[in-house]
């Protein structure tokens, strides 16, 4: 439905879109089964990053916010709905993860 | 002096009889904004004020609302009745008030004083000009009584800064720049009916009769006094859509979605209240959970939707998610506030074991399965010496902002996580409700200021915590875990040097 | 804190008034006075007032529990809030109820 305006033109950008990031995107990450944080995270990562430096600089620092985390103990990867074997040296790109992709794991 | 007239005959002389009809200027260029939503009007003077208030009496009992205000504060402030207050950590409930609260009665003071022009009606232009007015002492009153706390305490300064940057601030303000951005008549059923009539006594009324037993008494009665003001706001709330229903049958359903909207849009923010209620009085008072069924779920539920059925209005859409969420909404909404008050101009701490026992009591199926455990656990990381944060940005929801720490519905364990991809672009909901209204007018929420996505982008200060602090006006003492604060230390030297009896 | 009332009962209008004067005290006696079937809870700072269907403030039962004239506009000095709708607010009295 569109919205009721008083102009005949109500065309405006997204405050969020992805050309706003240059060559990164946000990417969201969750841990299932895990009360302890809150929320998924929300990071800014480039898109040339390759999945282990995106998992030992972003995803394990920011897991270990609850100290029963332990580093590599993440599994069962789902990319977005999907099931997902993440590759350590390819790139977040390659991988198919785009702007605002959720990443979930469990431990 | 001559004899008063009846009441009635006042408020239509002093009302009504000072309106005229426009004959040089085309209607439509005076009043601009009254067609474009779909509304149809036919009689503008069908539309009836119960209340009947003229400008004299509005004045007179305005003024003796304040004089009564001011004697208290200048009381409190007299005999150092911060001392008495039940502990200095339920001040943080009043930054959250000042900083999320007092900016939207300004906003909605403005917005009525644009009704008060742009409205056909005389009847409702006037019902406008004396809500703007009540909502520009709301302002000021809070402010003043509230500075009473800013001079020995942190937080309390920067509000106004602060609310328009502030991440968990972004909730109360984009929903208010929501209503403020749509048309004359949704703003009405926005704010004066789904906001002031459906929810504001969930704000208020717990809260303040929270605010007395904790010994603000300041609070109280300004919460109590602007309060009184607001049974006329939601008379012209009620009104309001009486009138439009009754006006053409065609605005039924425009209105029933326009309250579908704003009862989830007004439920979301409300949950910053149910955190403040269960969690940020130290005296305890009333569950948010006994608060919603009282003032929500018996009075509006049982009590104006079956008079609202006579128009064929039914309750609002997702009501059934909101009632769902009663035992576990205020547990979910603290325990982000505890884990992000690193970067809030407030502080949290573990709850004392008599509130870990009170919610339990007061939540017997889900606290202590579900909330318990974590408070265990953030104990325990603090006798470690350490304390529990987030380190990193949160997935924030597009339509409430509130980060995603919402369930799914009947399932208190798995976070709900929802998206609609929007011209190529995906974007996230935290619930049913919130990417429901975001499919009604994608258009509009895709321009969301999304603090966390804003920082990122770097228009907040700069890349690191401390920068982003500063740029939000957050100072040092301010923010964090309250054992140990600055408030904590001074409200213990305080109350050491006091004299025996004190 | 007394249970939260049954859901299933019938409709009710209620107001809540500040408990800060004696004012307030003399409308409260009014309004149980008038409305027999009122329930009336106190809670901190507040007195909560529910009763079935309609519920009414009679001038002049409140002059005459207050011993001086009163005005229905001074009703706004201590309403803190309401459910129902104002039916009535003239210069005798101020009747909420449900239209439907």
């Amino acid at each position: 439905m569109p919205v009721r305006a008083i102009t005949d033109t109500y065309v405006f950008p997204s405050s969020s879109r992805q050309e706003l990031y240059g060559d990164d995107q946000l990417v969201h990450v969750l841990w299932r089964g895990n009360m302890t944080l809150c929320a998924a995270a929300c990071f800014r990562a480039p898109k040339a990053m390759t999945w282990s430096a995106f998992l030992t600089e972003m995803v394990e620092p920011w897991a270990g916010s609850d100290p029963d985390y332990v580093p590599g103990s993440a599994r069962d990867w789902v990319l977005d709905g999907r099931p997902f074997t993440p590759e350590p040296d390819r790139t977040l790109a390659e991988l198919g993860v785009g702007h605002k992709s959720l990443i979930e794991f469990w431990v | 002096m001559a004899k008063k007239l009846p009441l009635k005959q006042r408020y239509a002389a002093l009302t009504r009889d000072v309106h005229w009809e426009p004959s040089y200027v085309d209607p439509e260029k005076v009043f601009p904004y009254t067609s474009f939503e779909g509304i149809k009007i036919h009689d503008w003077s069908k539309w009836e004020d119960p209340f009947r208030l003229t400008v004299d009496a509005y004045h007179k009992y305005q003024a003796e609302k304040d004089k009564r205000l001011y004697a208290v504060l200048d009381g409190f402030a007299q005999s150092q009745g911060h001392l008495t207050l039940s502990d200095a950590r339920y001040l943080n409930a009043m930054k959250l008030f000042i900083q999320g609260v007092t900016p939207l009665e300004y906003a909605a003071h403005r917005h009525f004083a644009f009704l008060a022009r742009y409205l056909n009606g005389a009847g409702p232009r006037f019902a406008a000009l004396c809500q703007s007015i009540d909502e520009l002492r709301h302002t000021q009153t809070e402010i003043h009584t509230l500075s009473i706390y800013n001079k020995y305490y942190p937080g309390f300064h920067n509000w106004n800064r602060m609310h328009d940057r502030v991440w968990y601030l972004s909730v109360p303000k984009s929903f208010f720049d929501d209503a403020i951005s749509a048309g004359p008549f949704e703003f009405l059923i926005a704010i004066s009916f789904s906001f002031e009539y459906l929810l504001t006594n969930l704000l208020f009324v717990p809260f303040m009769s929270g605010a007395s037993f904790n010994g603000d008494l300041p609070s109280m009665t300004f919460g109590f006094s602007a309060q009184s003001d607001e049974s006329r706001h939601m008379t012209l709330g009620l009104e309001a859509i009486k009138f439009l229903l009754e006006q053409d049958e065609g605005n039924v359903p425009i209105i029933q979605d326009w309250i579908d909207k704003w009862f989830w849009r007004g439920y979301r923010v409300a949950a910053l209240v149910a955190a403040m209620t269960d969690y940020m009085l130290p005296k305890k008072f009333m569950s948010w959970k006994e608060a919603f069924e009282l003032y929500f779920e018996e009075q509006m539920l049982g009590g104006l939707f079956p008079d609202l059925a006579f128009y064929g209005i039914k309750p609002p859409r997702h009501v059934e998610h909101a009632i769902g969420e009663k035992d576990i909404l205020s547990h979910q909404v603290y325990w982000v506030l505890y884990q992000f008050s690193f970067a809030a101009s407030f502080t949290t701490t573990v709850p004392e074991p008599y509130e870990l026992d009170w919610l339990s009591s007061q939540y017997p199926d889900t606290f202590d399965r579900f909330y318990r455990p974590l408070w265990d656990k953030a104990r325990k990381i603090q006798e470690n010496g350490g304390r529990f944060f987030f380190k990193g940005l949160p997935q924030l929801c597009q339509t409430c902002q509130i980060p995603m720490a919402f369930t799914e519905p009947g399932d208190p364990t798995t976070i709900c996580q929802r998206h609609t991809v929007y011209n190529g672009e995906r974007f996230d909901f935290c619930s049913d409700g919130c990417q429901w209204v975001f499919e009604r007018e994608p258009e509009k929420y895709v321009q969301a200021w999304m603090p966390v996505h804003q920082i990122y982008q770097g228009n907040c200060g700069g890349p690191s915590v401390p920068e982003v602090l500063a740029w939000y006006g957050i100072q040092e003492g301010d923010n964090g875990e309250y054992l140990g604060s600055v408030e904590h230390t001074n409200w213990q030297r305080w109350h050491a040097t006091a004299p025996v009896g004190s | 804190m007394t249970a939260t009332p049954a859901q299933q009962r019938p409709r009710t209008v209620g107001v809540d008034l500040q408990q800060n004067s004696e004012d307030t005290r003399a409308i409260v006696a009014a309004i149980e006075r008038d409305n027999p079937e009122a329930v009336v809870r106190h809670m901190p700072g507040l007195v909560k007032i529910q009763t079935p269907g309609r519920l009414v403030v009679r001038r002049e039962t409140v002059e005459e529990l207050l011993g001086r004239p009163w005005e229905t506009h001074e009703f706004q000095l201590a309403i803190v809030t309401y459910y129902g709708h104002v039916d009535e607010w003239d210069d005798d009295e101020i009747v909420i109820k449900w239209s439907h």
